[in-house]
C-alpha cells in the first residue's frame, strides 16, 4: 500500500468505523447464508450427524420428485395468473381515477383500492377465508338470488375453485399496488399532449386510448418485470390459505421448500430446490425482458 | 372553440355510463369486504354465525373484541408486533444512514469496492436462503428470540441506496467548507446532511414499518414459541383452528374479524398520517429494478 492512499484511509477512518456494523450484518445475514445454502445443496446431513458430498444427487432427486413438479405447476398457473388479472384490474383503477373529477371521491377511491395491499396475508387470507365460508358474504349473496333451497357452497375445500380464488384474491390484494404505479406515470404525462388532441376534435376515449395507454408503456414494462421475479416467489398468500382439502392444486414451490427443510429437515433437496428457483427466476426475468426490450425504457 | 375544448375533456354517452358502472362494480369489490369485516366484527357471535350477507348490524356488539383479548390473549403477539417491528426499523433507519452516508463519500479509498458489496446483496433473495438462514440462526441461537426478530432484515441495500440518494442531492462543496473548518464527520453529517433527508428517512421508515408488520414468513421460520408469536402468525393459527374442525367453528366469526380489525388499524393510522410517504416509496422500489 503506498504511502498516499493510507493517507487517505487515515483521513477518513472515522467514516470506515460507521460502516463496520453494516458490513458485518451483510457478512453475516446475507452472504453466509446464500453460500450455505450453496454447499448445503450438494450435501447429504447423515442422521448422526454431520454431512457428506453428494455431488448432484439432490438437484437429480428434485426434477424425478412429482412433488416438486406439481408444485411448479401451481406456482406458474397461479403466479400467472394473478398477474393477468391484477395488471388489468389495476390499469383499469388508475384510467377511471383519472377520469374521477371530484378530489374527494377520487382520494376515496383511491384509498378503499390501495388499503388492501397495506395488509398482510394473514388479513387478507383471514377476511377471504370467512368470507368464503360456508356462512359467508359469498353465500349470502349466492342464497339471495337462489331462494330458500341453496345449500352454501364449501369454497376453501373445493378442489376446483382453489386456484381461481387464490388468483383472484391474490389480485384483489395487488391492484391497488399496481394502480399507484400507473397513476404515478399517469400523472407525469404532459398536458399539451391532451390539449393539442382535444384542439384536434380527438373525444375523450380517444384520447385514453391514444394518448393515455401508449405513454405509460414503459410502466407497464417495469410492472410486469417486476412481478415476472416475483412468480415463483409466492409463499405468504398460500401459506396462509393453504388446506389440506386443497393443497394438491395450489402449494408452490417457496411453501414446498419450507415444509421440507424447516419442518422434514430435508436440508439437502430443499435447499437445491431454492437453488433452482433462483436460477429459474434468474432465467424467466432475462428472458422477459429481452422479450420487452427492457433496455429501452432508459435511453 | 374554447367550449369544445372543455366538452372533450369529459367521457360522453356510453362510455360514461360504462365509466359509472365499472367504476361501481370494482368499488363495491374492493369494498364490500371490507365493511363485511367492520360489520361482522361489531356483531354478536350468534349473528355471526347465521348465514346472509351480512352489510349492517342485527345488534352491534362488542364481544368480538372481549373475545380475542380474553380468549386468544392477542395483547401478546400485538405487543410482540409492536415492540420489535419499531425496533427494528428505527435501527433499519439509522444504519441505512449511516451507510448512505458512508457512500457519497467522494475521494473514499475502496468507494467502489464497498458499494458493490452492498449492491450485491439487494441480488440476494431472502425468501430463497430461508432454509440456510434457519440455520444460521439455530447456530447464533436466535430462534425463538426477539432478537432473532429484530436481527433478520435489520438492514437493506435497498434503505442504503434510497439514503444514498437523497444525500446526493446536498452539494459536495457544503460538506468539504465544513471539514476544512474543522468539523468532524458525526457533526457533518447531523448538521449538514440529515436535515435534507428527513423524508428520504420518513419514507424508508414507513416502508420498512409496514413490511415488517405484515411479515409472515420470517417468524414462521424463527419462532414456534406461542409467546412470542406475532400479530400475523397469531391471526393464521386462529383461522387454521376454525378451518381444520370445520363445524365445530372453536373461534366465533366476529372474534376473527375483529382480530383482522386490530391488527389492521395501526397500518391504517399509518397511511393516513404517512400516505405521501409510502406512495413515493413504492414508485423508488419499482423504479430500483
Amino acid at each position: 500500500m503506498n504511502g498516499k492512499l493510507w493517507q487517505k484511509v487515515k483521513r477518513y477512518r472515522q467514516i470506515y468505523i460507521l460502516m463496520i456494523p453494516v458490513l458485518i450484518y451483510f457478512l453475516v445475514f446475507s452472504y453466509y447464508p446464500l453460500i450455505l445454502g450453496i454447499v448445503k445443496s450438494f450435501q447429504e446431513v447423515k442422521l448422526l450427524g454431520g454431512s457428506q458430498f453428494v455431488g448432484l444427487a439432490n438437484y437429480m432427486e428434485i426434477f424425478q420428485d412429482s412433488q416438486y413438479s406439481q408444485a411448479f405447476v401451481n406456482s406458474l398457473i397461479v403466479g400467472c395468473g394473478t398477474f393477468v388479472l391484477q395488471f388489468v384490474w389495476g390499469l383499469l383503477i388508475a384510467v377511471l381515477l383519472n377520469e374521477i373529477r371530484t378530489k374527494v371521491l377520487k382520494s376515496f377511491f383511491q384509498t378503499v383500492t390501495y388499503i388492501p395491499y397495506l395488509l398482510s396475508w394473514s388479513v387478507v387470507g383471514g377476511l377471504w377465508i370467512t368470507i368464503l365460508s360456508p356462512t359467508g358474504m359469498v353465500n349470502g349473496f349466492l342464497e339471495l338470488l337462489q331462494g330458500m333451497d341453496y345449500s352454501p357452497i364449501v369454497f376453501m375445500s373445493e378442489e376446483s375453485f382453489a386456484r381461481m380464488i387464490m388468483i383472484f384474491t391474490g389480485a384483489w390484494k395487488g391492484a391497488g399496488y399496481f394502480a399507484a404505479l400507473f397513476m404515478a406515470a399517469i400523472v407525469g404525462i404532459d398536458g399539451s399532449l391532451y390539449e393539442s388532441a382535444r384542439m384536434d376534435g380527438a373525444t375523450r376515449i380517444q384520447q385514453i386510448f391514444r394518448i393515455t395507454l401508449p405513454m405509460i408503456k414503459p410502466t407497464m414494462k417495469v410492472v410486469t418485470v417486476l412481478s415476472v421475479m416475483g412468480v415463483l416467489r409466492n409463499f405468504d398468500q398460500i401459506f396462509v390459505m393453504m388446506n389440506a382439502a386443497i393443497s394438491d392444486k395450489v402449494k408452490n414451490l417457496l411453501v414446498l421448500i419450507y415444509e421440507e427443510g424447516i419442518i422434514q429437515f430435508n436440508v439437502g433437496t430443499a435447499t437445491a430446490a431454492a437453488t433452482i428457483v433462483l436460477i429459474a427466476t434468474l432465467i424467466i426475468t432475462t428472458i422477459v425482458k429481452k422479450l420487452l426490450r427492457y433496455e429501452d425504457i432508459y435511453d | 372553440m374554447k367550449k369544445r375544448v372543455k366538452i372533450n375533456n369529459r367521457l360522453t354517452g356510453g362510455w360514461a355510463v360504462l365509466f359509472y358502472i365499472l367504476t361501481a362494480v370494482i368499488f363495491l369489490l374492493m369494498f364490500l369486504p371490507m365493511w363485511n369485516v367492520l360489520v361482522v366484527s361489531t356483531s354478536t357471535a350468534l349473528d355471526s354465525s347465521q348465514s346472509g350477507i351480512k352489510l349492517w348490524w342485527n345488534s352491534f356488539s362488542l364481544e368480538g373484541f372481549k373475545y380475542v383479548f380474553e380468549v386468544t390473549k392477542m395483547a401478546v403477539p400485538f405487543l410482540n408486533s409492536l415492540f420489535v417491528t419499531t425496533l427494528g426499523t428505527v435501527i433499519q433507519v439509522i444504519l441505512a444512514s449511516l451507510a448512505g452516508y458512508v457512500l457519497i463519500q467522494r475521494d473514499l479509498p475502496f468507494r467502489g469496492i464497498l458499494s458493490s458489496f452492498i449492491m450485491i446483496t439487494m441480488m440476494i433473495p431472502g425468501d430463497l436462503t430461508l432454509i440456510s438462514v434457519y440455520q444460521l440462526n439455530k447456530q447464533l441461537n436466535l430462534l425463538n428470540s426477539y432478537q432473532g426478530l429484530i436481527l433478520n432484515g435489520l438492514i437493506s441495500g435497498f434503505s442504503i441506496l434510497m439514503m444514498r440518494n437523497y444525500f446526493e442531492t446536498v452539494p459536495y462543496s457544503l460538506a468539504e467548507s465544513a471539514r476544512m473548518d474543522g468539523a468532524g464527520e458525526l457533526k457533518i453529517f447531523l448538521r449538514v446532511y440529515l436535515p435534507v433527508s428527513l423524508p428520504g428517512m420518513a419514507t424508508i421508515f414507513f416502508m420498512e414499518y409496514v413490511a415488517r408488520w405484515n411479515s409472515i414468513m420470517l417468524p414462521a421460520t424463527l419462532i414456534t414459541d406461542e409467546s412470542k408469536y406475532t400479530l400475523p402468525l397469531m391471526l393464521k393459527q386462529m383461522i387454521l383452528s376454525v378451518d381444520s374442525t370445520s363445524g365445530t367453528m372453536a373461534v366465533p366469526d366476529n372474534a376473527i374479524m375483529a382480530a383482522i380489525v386490530v391488527s389492521t388499524v395501526p397500518l391504517l393510522l399509518i397511511y393516513i398520517f404517512a400516505q405521501r410517504f409510502l406512495l413515493e416509496g413504492i414508485q423508488m422500489g419499482a423504479v430500483k429494478e
